[in-house]
Formats: structure tokens, C-alpha cells, sequence
């Protein structure tokens, strides 16, 4: 069965990124596909580049690269959301003139549309809120 | 035609997140979804009429509600119990939903392919 994973929770400020994570790593080893994860709303953070968790506790947007590397799953940041809240690509920081990128490998920015026609080619399509 | 429900339980000026998600239903109707819209608990003050965000400094949530038929998105729905429990007029929402009562609604998420909630 192909799912579409959409996250809407903060990282840290929520559970939603852990939940969303234990949910993928389940369905993958299940034998289930996972078409594409949407961040969305102030999940888009999960793909910041300049966050630094204490060393007791998950590095979310690393656990979300190495399930991406693992099981060759693209990271999507919605980018209406991610701009707003400072997660630029470096063509967006180049766009906007400002210091420095802050979108995480392998994150990418991308439109919501990415949303629809991930979820237009999946079975399932599950939310994770905050 | 795949179906898309989108549910709307925060109020309007909580957060971001209505408008977020309007954006998301629009999306839909534009990739030939059937995109309805549900209003329930605090989401029902989305449908308030004469909102004005300006003084906050955000989009007015009853504003991009009006353009919703300009994207083929007409299918808007309360929450019956909701709306008597926020005191508001059903005759003064805008636009004007259908209400419907918990029962109805079960069987509205029962027809849908997605639902979204925000």
C-alpha cells in the first residue's frame, strides 16, 4: 500500500515529527511505501538546518535524513510555509537576500501541489498534528 | 473524482493554520479534487461575518473564504451542535453553510478519499 505522510506539528514543540517518524519505519517494514513526507504548517522547521538538540534527545530533521537515505524517501517542505518561517533553500536565500540558506539535505522546498499529487497517487494519506 | 474533506476545528485567528489550509483546499480543486469544507468546535468562527484581520496584521480568513467557489470549492458544511454552542446565527454565516448534524457528518467522512483537518 503507497501512503503520503503529512507532518504538521513543530519539532520540539511537539511529538508530531517522532509519531510521524515511528509511523514510517513501521509501514516500511511492513512492506509499505512511503510515496512522499509534507511538511506543513510549523513543521517546515523539521527541515532547519541550524538547530541543536541536547545530546539526550533526537535530532529530528537527522532522524528524517537517515529514514530519507535509508529507504529513499523524499522530504518535502512546503515551501509557502517554509519561507515564512525562514527555511530557505539557497535559491530562495539568493531570491530574498538573506544571509545564509537554512534547508537541511536532503529537504527540499517545494509547492504544495506536491501535497495533492503525492496524495492523488497513494492509498492512504495520514496526518500527524501537533 | 477523488474527494477531499478539509476540517476546520481552531478558531480562524489562532494561528496560521486556516489560512494554511485553505490554501491546501484550493490546491485540491485545482488537481480536480471534489474539495468540501468543514467547519466544527471553534472552526465554526471562521464563517463569522464581517471579520476584519487588518489590525493583526494577517489575511482575513472570511476574505479567502469568498473566493473558495472561484476555485470550484463549494461544498461547505458547519457543525450544527457547534454553531448553537458558539451562540451564532446560521441566517448571518458567510458563506452560508449546510448544517449538519453529527450523525450527517459520519457520513460525509465516510465518502471521502482524504480529509485534512486543521
Amino acid at each position: 500500500m503507497k501512503f503520503t505522510i503529512a507532518v504538521h506539528g513543530a519539532p520540539y514543540g511537539s511529538f508530531a515529527n517522532e509519531r510521524a517518524l515511528k509511523f514510517c519505519q513501521a509501514c516500511v517494514a511492513s512492506g509499505h511505501e512511503i510515496v512522499r513526507v509534507f511538511f506543513y504548517h510549523e513543521a517546515v522547521l523539521s527541515g532547519l538546518n541550524s538547530t541543536v538538540p541536547p545530546q539526550d534527545e533526537i535530532d529530528v530533521t537527522q532522524a528524517w535524513a537517515d529514514f530519507a537515505d535509508t529507504h529513499q524517501t523524499e522530504l518535502a517542505v512546503c515551501i509557502a510555509n517554509g519561507i515564512k518561517r525562514g527555511v530557505l533553500s539557497d535559491t530562495e536565500q539568493a531570491r530574498y537576500d538573506k544571509p545564509s540558506p537554512t534547508l537541511a539535505q536532503p529537504f527540499e522546498l517545494v509547492g504544495l501541489g506536491q501535497l495533492i499529487d503525492a496524495m492523488a497517487s497513494s492509498d492512504r494519506y495520514v496526518e500527524f498534528p501537533a | 473524482m477523488k474527494k477531499m474533506l478539509v476540517i476546520f476545528s481552531t478558531p480562524p485567528y489562532q494561528n496560521s493554520h486556516t489560512v494554511e489550509m485553505l490554501e491546501a483546499a484550493m490546491v485540491g480543486a485545482v488537481f480536480d479534487f471534489q474539495v468540501s469544507l468543514l467547519f466544527r468546535d471553534q472552526g465554526v468562527w471562521c464563517l463569522q461575518n464581517e471579520q476584519n484581520a487588518v489590525s493583526l496584521g494577517r489575511r482575513t480568513v472570511g476574505k479567502v473564504l469568498q473566493a473558495m467557489p472561484a476555485y470550484d470549492v463549494s461544498a461547505i458544511y458547519a457543525c450544527a451542535p457547534s454553531v448553537n454552542a458558539a451562540h451564532l446565527d446560521p441566517s448571518r454565516l458567510k458563506p452560508l453553510p449546510q448544517l449538519l448534524e453529527h450523525s450527517a457528518q459520519a457520513i460525509l467522512l465516510a465518502e471521502q478519499h482524504f480529509v485534512l483537518s486543521a
